[in-house]
């Protein structure tokens, strides 16, 4: 077992010091999951052909015990978003997360999954994943090279080590109720602003009584 | 024959795994975790395959491999920075998904624009590093970094480059890409010869 786990800050006597090994649940709960992180197998873009590059042996994540990726949410652990979130696909993406057992972490890898991109203003593209899932660790690039995503993927890793199974979310007391799934209609709308939405709808009835056909005739005819 | 390139390709397979082997066997362990063997490994007549053991070695990169940009200063001999940007604004005109932001300095007393940037912010979240910034910047001020270990927690805190961030050496440059700055050094001074003597 390594140095690090086994350092408890609890005094050991020295006739057992090698026979016995003393660690903290916090330590062990995090040194298992980060060396068993399991990606879900998906792709969105071209972010995702060198997810697959770091996955085939030249860099093969395995190494970090990312052993396999998991075509099922419910066998996988981390999600990496790896390209365009189109509204289209975002439903698809939340429902995904949502099935995955606790715990999940996400990361965005490249920049389309987390900002949007070089599509941040489009009118089929999500402008960053963030704004429905939780993201962990954000990693840029155009796609980034698998190197890179080895790099977000260990600083991943770092993240986990430095959780408490205190406070971390998925133990917290209170509803851990899933994230509600965007409507793609017209336009995508989520669910949690449904109450917005509404109320803004509201108010543009109103508005559009008080400026009714009607008041602009008489408006125009004070005009001319 | 039905199958015989299926047998062709498990030997062709099992010639990568036992020349990975070899090599390995033949030259010990000279081969890892120094640039000289990963330089060997990557060649095109390496015999079998490899696996970058990444954090601890990593890719040899070549000159022209891009990541975000930088912007450059050169250090004067009295010690201060100066920075080549003139705060032009053609390479936030040129960036394709628009996220460069410059702000120029006025002058307090005159209130006129003075050709140097008092903001600079990159969205390295928006980036597409196309290096279009760098190919047009008359001043040769901005410039493709390769660093590209840049992941982090936080997007809004940590991944939009304020002017402090991107600011880097012109020595830093050097290091990165010696023949382009070779060629560029040649062509100022080029100009410089030529705008003296017409003078």
């Amino acid at each position: 077992m390594d140095e690090e786990l086994n350092n408890p800050k609890y005094e050991i006597p020295p006739e057992i010091q090698h026979q016995v090994a003393i660690t903290t649940v916090d330590k062990i709960y995090n040194w298992s999951r980060r060396n068993s992180l399991w990606p879900m197998m998906f792709g969105l873009a071209c972010c995702a052909v060198e997810m697959i590059g770091a996955a085939a042996s030249r860099y093969d994540f395995s190494r970090f015990g990312m052993e396999v990726m998991r075509a099922s949410p419910r066998q996988a652990d981390v999600m990496i978003v790896s390209g365009t979130v189109t509204k289209k696909m975002i439903p698809t993406i939340v429902r995904l997360y949502n099935q995955m057992g606790e715990p999940k972490y996400v990361v965005a890898m490249g920049v389309c999954a987390s900002s949007g991109g070089p599509f941040k203003e489009g009118y089929s593209v999500v402008p960053g994943v963030d704004r429905f899932i939780p993201v962990d660790v954000y990693i840029p690039g155009c796609p980034p090279t698998p190197q890179a995503l080895l790099y977000g993927l260990m600083a991943l890793q770092e993240k986990i080590d430095q959780q408490s199974i205190q406070t971390v979310r998925w133990y917290k007391k209170g509803d851990s109720s899933p994230i509600p799934i965007p409507v793609l209609g017209p336009d995508l709308m989520d669910p949690r602003d449904f109450d917005l939405i509404k109320r803004r709808a509201q108010e543009n009835l109103q508005m559009e009584e008080q400026v009714s056909p009607t008041n602009i005739e008489e408006a125009d005819s004070h005009v001319g | 024959m039905n199958g015989w390139g299926i047998i062709r390709g498990l030997g062709v397979t099992l010639r990568h795994f036992f020349g990975t082997y070899a090599e390995d066997l033949r030259r010990g362990k000279s081969r890892y975790f120094t640039k000289q063997g990963v330089r060997e490994r990557s060649a095109s007549t390496v015999r079998g395959i490899f696996t970058v053991q990444y954090p601890e070695e990593k890719l040899i990169i070549p000159e022209e491999f891009r990541y975000l940009p930088f912007l450059v200063y050169d250090e004067l001999e009295s010690g201060e920075k100066k920075i080549r940007c003139t705060s032009c604004g053609i390479c936030a005109k040129v960036c394709p998904p628009q996220c460069i932001w410059i702000e120029r300095t006025t002058d307090p007393v005159t209130g006129r624009p003075v050709p140097a940037p008092v903001a600079f912010y990159i969205d390295i979240d928006i980036c597409m590093n196309c290096g279009f910034c760098a190919e047009y910047c008359p001043f040769d001020a901005i410039k493709m970094d390769h660093d590209f270990e840049i992941a982090s927690y936080d997007r809004k805190a940590e991944h939009i480059y304020a002017l402090e961030k991107l600011l880097k050496p012109a020595v830093y440059y050097q290091s990165i890409r010696p023949e382009n700055f070779a060629r560029e050094e040649a062509s100022r001074m080029e100009k410089e010869a030529k705008t003296s003597s017409k003078s």
